[in-house]
């Protein structure tokens, strides 16, 4: 299937399905979903060589009844793949008498919102571009320290989705997106360092030129670190990267219409107390044309939106399916996902809808990252990149506890030595609001956040 | 099916390829899921999903191409196979580094590879495995104390694999996977929310559930007495300390922290610092680490994989040996290109992925020691419990999290910790490893699993012994 055929051709399987379903249970609702996505990429990790070419394609069935409510997914996009699902959504629902008594039914049908940036020219690129640009990654890094291992990656992939439901709503959205990243670890001796950098875009095909060397400039300026040599309580300074999975472990959960219901989330009570420095705002933005996660619909059809979860640090609003907005009395804000996020499913037609962000962005602030790191008086830490075990926090209690392996010290105000491994472990609540400073230092991530450097105080540090 | 992978076989040598594998799966997962809180009781999840499809790998001159397919068309299929090899074929062109793998004889797999149960999932409708969760999360409500939510919930992974190659193997096994898992959500009078969890999962039928300590029952019962015994919780001091941690945390530390670093594709990039260390004493002797697809299920539990995706059957790999060195966990290029035997251990979390070296059942072998014995040799310290994962970094830094555990002095558990990480450098803390207990269990998850270049979740299986541990550093609040 072409790029320019996807729309329609996923709407007259999903108008098909639907009028079929009807044909098999005339007094059961159904809501039909339509995935196709094409991917490839390439890899090459100190020289071996692996690439993947493939379709994703897959349809899932919602069911509801009497307010029972069933799931069903197939692997394929056929007439066949959605009469299967249709008929094992059905076999669910009579097989249970056990109901969803918060489902008030579908999505309403609504305008769509508006699609992100597409580039055509990332139709365009071929295996061959992918392992050029892969080839491209390895030299801009090995010219920096030929000794350096390196592992890259580049990827294309587009494709789109459509839903439809009994409620007459039938939208569809496509998109199309490329990505690199590189891996590079120093060694000397025994010791390893590493370093990564990404580059994920929408709006243009891949420019590599920077990513290399920046992840072997990382690796490298690693070496000699030092322990810490002490157990104690430190301002830290996490540069966006690092900021990034602070938000994503933290807000990102909290904030999600479900936690919040379910009685997960310990800001559960808290829309319109004050939960975070004045400089810290953030909002969900489901419809910057540059996100990659911007689509004109959500997971269920809905428009994407934009949504100011934090205000100078007011907790503002949370964030909405049409199932849990309903239970909150609240409209959906168009977070509704289909296994969203960065660490989202290859086959995202198998998950449940649920609630994502979209793409988180943290409104800069007014220091630069230098000006953050002279305002520390006596020691501090500067995390340069995402702790390891920072994504295995639970959300109810927000006491996270990880390993900053890319970790510097600050010392008087300046920058100095690299450090061996630093467990820091606090709270993600609390340290919003022991939010020293916000950096002016916008990045975008590839963990569809977008976030300056944050300088967060009381971080429990031993190494 | 099985004439479609050979066709597609056939088609990749006609392009070129120097071989082909095909494989195809026809896997039914189902999910149920019952969620309680303070004002609602609702089911959330009532799911079947079907995942039915081809993957084929072509190599050309050393060099994998993998291209795949949800359609079971022969002419989808052979588009397939086409796009796989141009892709193995423009990748050979930047390779400097190539795996290539002799041929071996033909595999045919036989019934008995496929594991036999009592009570099939399959066997048994949608109402039987809900009425499970209704009896877990009816006691864990009666049972909990403070509570806010009760998560209760249910999966299962069974089907068809099938597979063949340029050898015309053919092998044909059943996957089989259940998992029941209950987490209880409480409030402690400070508000803050605390949680307990408990599960039973693994390759087995569902009478498993209905063995004394693994009923439906008394699975909610611990997830609520552990939530209910987290109220009272004190945080856990910053620092090292000895330690002695469950069957599950050494389960993590065998997978996350180790048995990530044996696998061969980091080995050959040199990523892993257990490169070129093969006969280096790296642990103590009570450190010793397997992993296989064919541990007793009956006895020690875990998962049946008896082939991998590249048509290898399992076998029992000693990685560590009494703190030895022996062996890494391969694809049937690494084992070649390091001159070891394949393992069996070249796994895709499904169709959609390249096969690539993972982890089947990984874990510490037992030792003699009785968890009152070893209670007894740890003295003062930090005895740790079950875990919600972790992760390790190239240079064998290590981070999990125990979710619970109690404080001990002179060999006496004295009260309850909150949650906690653990970490360190695993090449340091297998010198730390003082003993190990006779009891082991093993598991394997259907919700959750393990990730590794953006493949998740695989299932794999985990678990072990207790271990005693000195020296471990312990990220708490200071």
């Amino acid at each position: 299937m072409e790029f320019d055929e996807i729309k329609d051709a996923l709407l007259s399987e999903v108008d098909t399905g639907l009028k079929f379903a009807n044909s098999l249970d005339k007094a059961a609702e159904f809501e039909i979903y339509l995935y196709y996505r094409s991917k490839s990429n390439v890899e090459i990790k100190q020289g071996v060589v692996e690439a993947t070419d493939g379709i994703v394609a897959g349809t899932a069935v919602r069911a509801t009844r009497d307010q029972k409510l069933s799931f069903a997914s197939s692997s394929g996009i056929s007439s066949n793949h959605v009469k299967r699902a249709l008929q094992d959504a059905i076999s669910s629902l009579n097989a249970t008498s056990e109901k969803d008594t918060r489902f008030k039914g579908f999505c309403e049908p609504k305008p769509p919102g508006k699609e992100g940036k597409f580039a055509p020219e990332i139709l365009e690129l071929t295996t061959d571009d992918l392992v050029g640009y892969s080839l491209q990654l390895i030299g801009n890094m090995t010219k920096a320290n030929g000794r350096l291992l390196a592992a890259v990656g580049c990827e294309k992939t587009w494709g789109g989705f459509a839903i439809g439901n009994s409620l007459g709503l039938q939208q569809a959205s496509t998109s199309a997106h490329n990505a690199c990243s590189a891996f590079a670890m120093a060694i000397d001796g025994e010791e390893r360092r590493t370093g990564s950098e990404e580059l994920v875009t929408r709006d243009k095909a891949l420019d590599v030129s920077g990513i290399g060397e920046k992840a072997a400039e990382k690796a490298l300026s690693l070496l000699g670190a030092k322990k810490l040599g002490q157990t104690t309580t430190l301002p830290t300074l996490w540069v966006p990267w690092a900021a990034a999975s602070y938000i994503l472990s933290s807000l990102q959960q909290a904030t999600k219409g479900s936690t919040v219901v379910e009685g997960l989330s310990p800001l559960r009570e808290k829309q319109g107390e004050k939960i975070a420095h004045p400089d810290f705002s953030l909002v969900d933005d489901g419809q910057n044309p540059l996100g990659i996660e911007t689509e004109a619909i959500d997971g269920e059809g809905h428009p994407q939106g934009r949504t100011v979860i934090v205000r100078n640090g007011m907790l503002k609003s949370f964030i909405f399916d049409s199932y849990y907005g309903r239970i909150a009395g609240k409209a959906s804000t168009g977070n509704c996902a289909r296994s969203g996020g960065p660490f989202g499913s290859r086959l995202p037609y198998e998950d449940a809808p649920s609630i994502f962000s979209k793409n988180l962005e943290v409104a800069a602030g007014k220091q630069s990252e230098e000006e953050l790191i002279a305002s520390i008086d006596g020691q501090g830490l500067l995390i340069t990149d995402i702790p390891i075990g920072i994504f295995h926090s639970s959300v109810e209690t927000g006491e996270f506890s990880a390993v900053a392996s890319s970790v510097f010290l600050i010392e008087d105000g300046e920058k100095k030595r690299p450090l061996e491994p630093v467990s820091i472990a606090g709270n993600f609540y609390k340290g919003l609001e022991q939010l020293l400073g916000v950096g002016n230092n916008i990045e975008i991530t590839s963990l569809f956040v977008t976030t300056p450097s944050l300088l967060i105080d009381g971080i429990s540090v031993t190494g | 099916m099985l004439e479609k992978l050979q066709a597609a076989v056939s088609l990749g040598e006609k392009l070129g390829a120097d071989f082909v594998e095909a494989r195809f799966d026809d896997l039914t997962l189902r999910t149920l899921r019952r969620i309680k809180t303070k004002k609602d009781d609702t089911w959330k999840d009532i799911m079947l999903k079907s995942r039915t499809g081809t993957g084929i790998t072509c190599y050309f001159d050393g060099t994998p191409g993998y291209s795949f397919t949800a359609s079971e068309d022969l002419k989808d299929i052979e588009e397939t196979v086409t796009r796989a090899y141009g892709m193995a074929k423009a990748a050979s062109t930047a390779a400097t580094l190539k795996l290539d793998f002799d041929r071996r004889p033909a595999v045919k797999s036989r019934s008995s590879d496929s594991l036999s149960v009592k009570i099939h999932p399959r066997s048994k409708g949608q109402d039987y495995k809900m009425d499970l969760i209704n009896r877990m999360v009816d006691t864990a409500f009666d049972v909990g104390k403070e509570i806010e939510n009760i998560t209760g919930a249910y999966g299962e992974l069974t089907g068809q694999k099938l597979f063949t190659n340029s050898e015309a193997s053919i092998i044909e096994w059943e996957f089989l996977l259940v998992d029941m898992m209950c987490r209880v959500t409480s409030k402690a009078s400070s508000g803050a929310l605390v949680f307990g969890s408990e599960r039973n999962a693994g390759s087995l039928g569902l009478e498993a559930y209905n063995r004394k300590g693994s009923t439906p029952e008394e699975v909610g019962k611990k997830a609520a007495m552990f939530a209910a015994e987290q109220i009272q919780a004190k945080s856990c001091p910053a620092g090292k300390f000895v330690t002695l941690i469950d069957n599950d945390l050494a389960g993590v530390l065998a997978h996350e922290s180790f048995g990530h670093l044996s696998e061969a594709d980091f080995v050959t990039m040199g990523a892993s610092p257990l490169a070129g260390k093969i006969g280096n004493k790296l642990g103590t002797k009570y450190a010793t680490i397997v992993d296989g697809g064919n541990p007793d299920i009956q006895k020690e539990g875990g998962m049946w994989l008896p082939f991998d995706d590249q048509g290898i059957r399992a076998n029992m790999t000693t990685i560590l040996d009494r703190g030895i060195l022996k062996h890494y966990l391969h694809n049937r290029g690494t084992a070649q290109q390091l001159e070891q035997e394949p393992t069996g251990n070249c796994r895709a979390v499904h169709f959609g992925f390249m096969p690539i070296p993972r982890m089947t059942n990984t874990y510490f072998k037992p030792g003699d020691l009785t968890e009152e014995e070893a209670l007894e040799q740890l003295g003062t310290g930090i005895y740790a419990i079950q875990t919600s994962g972790g992760q390790v970094e190239g240079d064998g830094s290590f981070l999990f999290k125990a979710d619970r555990g109690y404080w001990v002095e002179h060999g006496e558990i004295q009260h309850p910790i909150l949650e906690v990480s653990l970490s360190g450098n695993i090449l340091e803390l297998l010198q730390h490893i003082k003993g190990a207990t006779r009891d082991i269990g093993l598991w394997g998850s259907y919700f959750g699993g393990c990730g590794k270049f953006g493949q998740y979740p695989l299932p794999a299986g985990i678990g072990g012994p207790k271990l005693l541990i000195q020296n471990v550093t312990f990220g708490g609040k200071v």
